[in-house]
């Protein structure tokens, strides 16, 4: 254990990420920046899905309609009424929050894979909706030419300044999902997950605290999809499919479930991989990537079946820091 | 003298087999009361009713007055099936408006879907009654929800481009008003309702597990539950979770009254693990310690939640001599700080020295209650424990 506080790791990492556009990379930076901001941007997307599945241990297959959800929120907000990027992100995410509500409240009462197939079902409902309401989302021929965000009147542009905005959404999104896992309500759901029953006799109300989950990871999640709507410019139902579902679960189940350092690992890993697999394997055997996933995610399973940084390390720093803080708050007093 | 909790002939069933019949108890404020009897007598069924986590077949339970499992009143069943007529009626003025407005459209595939759906949840509301009540109630406000935003929506924007119904010289006008300004508020109200409380304490008649730890009874289990993913302390506090008031805004905005809240608990937290001696422990896995210390850990986590009365489920069963006695002054401590203390326990030398009152169980039958002395002595129970026979020989 080193003795540097969190804080000041956190403000190392803050700095190093703002100096990354400026490493001296040449002609491939905005390549390698492109590469790193959808990193950092599956990055929110796992710290949202990991609220549910990592801190209420449910299995939710379905979090990429929320994505798809805020995309085309934020798309079509951006078409039809030229919106700021600023007002767009908390409308986005307030209508993934309300579909997570519309979607967990009468489904949370399943437990287990009846849950996990009813959120499959969503997401394919999802994709559906996106692809036969014409008159809604132009369906199959995808919504072209979303204006890029504007920030002090400058319409965004380059690779660089897409990667600052992605890492201050991850700085909010850190923000919240710290602060909430060290909370009544994070704690909530850490109960939920370990003992139902015993959370209930603890004063817990299940439905509610999983409602509140879900519409929290959703409303994440959504936020993600208005970021990538505005950063791509062009969206299409196909981007939504069920598989990036199971990618961003393979990213927090690779990286530690429940642990919010692990789950960013593991998209920082995976992610960026699937650029490398891109240049090693051979033409058309792209698609093969998720074969090397599952190689990944089983070999994970033989040897390191609590991911990169398991959830009870994380939990055993959280004590630690809590005895540090009370050791110096004690010697004031 | 007061009684904390009355129990009035409390029954349940599972399938044909009665494992409680005609339980009454009384428990008074501030006694150690204990409960006994043989394996398989009831007594865990007894507090998972108490708990909420059962629903009794039969009876009722009043926590310092309050029904927990109240009675079903005939009030409160009126109450449902005006409820459910309204429902009811309201669906039939919906269902020619629907047609008639998505007939006119092209795209009415996945709209006549929502209606077969529709229609099949009010007939399995009819037909099911109001036991099932919770789910399809669910089922129906979905997609009355829906249903409703969307043509109201569309009437608001197109006010002067509705039809006739079709076959008719009758104006959906005529219609559209009403049936906008009524069915949007009742759908609105009860979907609030049905999102903020509980479905069950609306239509159902009793309290969740939830709601009577909130009230003051908290509980430990006979097989130890745990969190044990999670560190001494986080079991603490999340056994206060009911006490604290946080939520999501103040939370996420850090405020001065969320801070103070955390920094009581956690105070409260290191008193409660040094009351029953854990201490030295507060930072490790709950996981990573030893079977007394879970046993502790059970009754702090229980204590956290400032209970009035006190549901100990076998507290010292796989203890040694040494670790049950300090148990019971622990025990002891927790009700000379005015909780009261209801107990379950297998080993009758500990409930002799420890309860002030002792109920028998047997076959989920009330077979005698007593000082501990009178319970010794009760024929009934010596039978229950030993067979008959050995009743006679003992005495």
């Amino acid at each position: 254990m080193s003795k540097i506080s969190p804080r000041w790791k956190l403000t190392g990492l803050l700095i190093l990420a703002l100096l990354l556009p400026w490493l001296p990379l040449g002609t491939s930076t905005s390549y390698f920046l492109r590469v790193i901001t959808t990193a950092i941007l599956y990055m929110i997307l796992a710290l949202g899905l990991n609220i549910v599945a990592g801190f209420t241990g449910l299995l939710d297959l379905g979090y990429v309609g929320f994505y798809g959800i805020g995309a085309y929120t934020a798309g079509l907000l951006t078409i039809h009424f030229d919106l700021s990027f600023w007002v767009i992100l908390p409308m986005a995410a307030l209508n993934g929050a309300l579909w997570g509500i519309l979607l967990g409240a009468p489904t949370l009462r399943l437990t287990g894979d009846y849950f996990a197939i009813v959120t499959f079902g969503f997401s394919e409902l999802v994709v559906l909706v996106l692809r036969n309401e014409l008159w809604l989302t132009r369906g199959p021929m995808g919504l072209p030419g979303i204006s890029p965000p504007i920030v002090f009147g400058h319409p965004l542009k380059l690779a660089w300044e897409f990667y600052y905005l992605v890492v201050l959404l991850l700085m909010i999104v850190l923000l919240v999902v710290t602060r909430l896992e060290e909370s009544r309500l994070g704690r909530a759901w850490f109960a939920i997950r370990e003992d139902e029953t015993a959370a209930q006799c603890c004063g817990i109300n299940l439905i509610r605290y999983k409602i509140i989950a879900f519409a929290i990871s959703a409303s994440i999640g959504a936020m993600g999809g208005a970021f990538f709507a505005r950063w791509f410019k062009f969206i299409h139902p196909d981007m939504f499919k069920f598989w990036e579902s199971i990618l961003i679960l393979c990213l927090i189940v690779f990286g530690g479930m429940g642990s919010i350092a692990g789950t960013m690992l593991g998209a920082l890993i995976l992610i960026p991989l699937s650029e490398i697999l891109r240049a090693i394997l051979p033409q058309g055997m792209f698609t093969a990537r998720y074969l090397i996933y599952g190689l990944i995610l089983v070999l994970m399973m033989r040897w390191r079946p609590a991911g990169l940084v398991p959830f009870d390390r994380a939990q055993e720093s959280k004590a630690a820091r809590t005895r540090e803080r009370l050791a110096t708050s004690g010697g004031k007093e | 003298m007061d009684t904390i909790l009355k129990v009035s002939s409390l029954s349940k069933v599972f399938g044909g087999l009665s494992a409680l019949s005609d339980i009454s108890l009384e428990v008074v404020t501030g006694k150690i009361v204990g409960i006994i009897g043989p394996n398989g007598a009831g007594k865990t069924t007894l507090f998972n009713c108490l708990t909420g986590l059962y629903y009794p077949t039969d009876g009722q339970v009043f926590f310092q007055g309050n029904p927990v499992v109240p009675e079903l009143s005939s009030r409160k069943a009126g109450l449902v099936q005006r409820w459910s007529l309204i429902f009811i009626i309201l669906s039939l003025a919906w269902l020619p408006l629907f047609w008639s407005f998505f007939l006119s459209r092209t795209f009415f595939k996945v709209e006549l879907t929502l209606l077969a759906i529709f229609i099949l949840s009010i007939r399995l509301l009819v037909v099911r009654g109001l036991k099932e009540f919770q789910l399809w109630a669910w089922s129906v406000m979905f997609v009355f929800i829906l249903g409703d935003l969307y043509l109201a929506i569309w009437w608001l924007t197109h006010p002067t481009t509705l039809g006739s119904l079709p076959g008719t010289e009758v104006r959906l006008a005529y219609f559209a008003f009403p049936w906008v300004s009524f069915a949007v508020p009742f759908s609105i109200y009860l979907s609030w309702q049905l999102l903020l409380r509980d479905v069950r304490q609306l239509y159902g008649f009793r309290l969740g597990p939830d709601q009577i730890n909130r009230l003051g009874m908290a509980r430990t289990f006979q097989n130890i539950r745990l969190f044990l993913g999670l560190s001494v302390l986080d079991n603490v506090r999340i056994g206060a979770h009911g006490r604290m008031h946080q939520q999501v805004g103040s939370i996420l905005l850090r405020t001065r009254s969320q801070r103070n809240e955390e920094n009581e608990i956690e105070q409260e937290t290191l008193e409660i693990l040094r009351f029953v001696g854990l201490e030295h422990r507060t930072f490790d896995l709950s996981g990573a310690l030893a079977y007394g210390e879970q046993r502790r850990l059970e009754l702090a986590r229980a204590l956290a939640s400032h209970p009035r009365l006190l549901l100990l489920d076998e507290p010292a069963a796989g203890m040694n001599p040494q670790e049950s006695s300090q148990l019971m002054q622990l025990i002891r401590r927790i009700r000379d700080q005015g909780v009261t203390v209801l107990i379950i326990e297998h080993d009758m030398k500990v409930m002799m020295n420890l309860a002030d009152n002792i109920y028998a169980l047997d076959h989920g039958e009330l077979i005698a209650y007593g000082t501990p002395d009178e319970i010794r002595a009760n024929p009934r129970v010596i039978e229950a424990y030993l067979g008959r026979g050995s009743a006679d020989a003992k005495a």
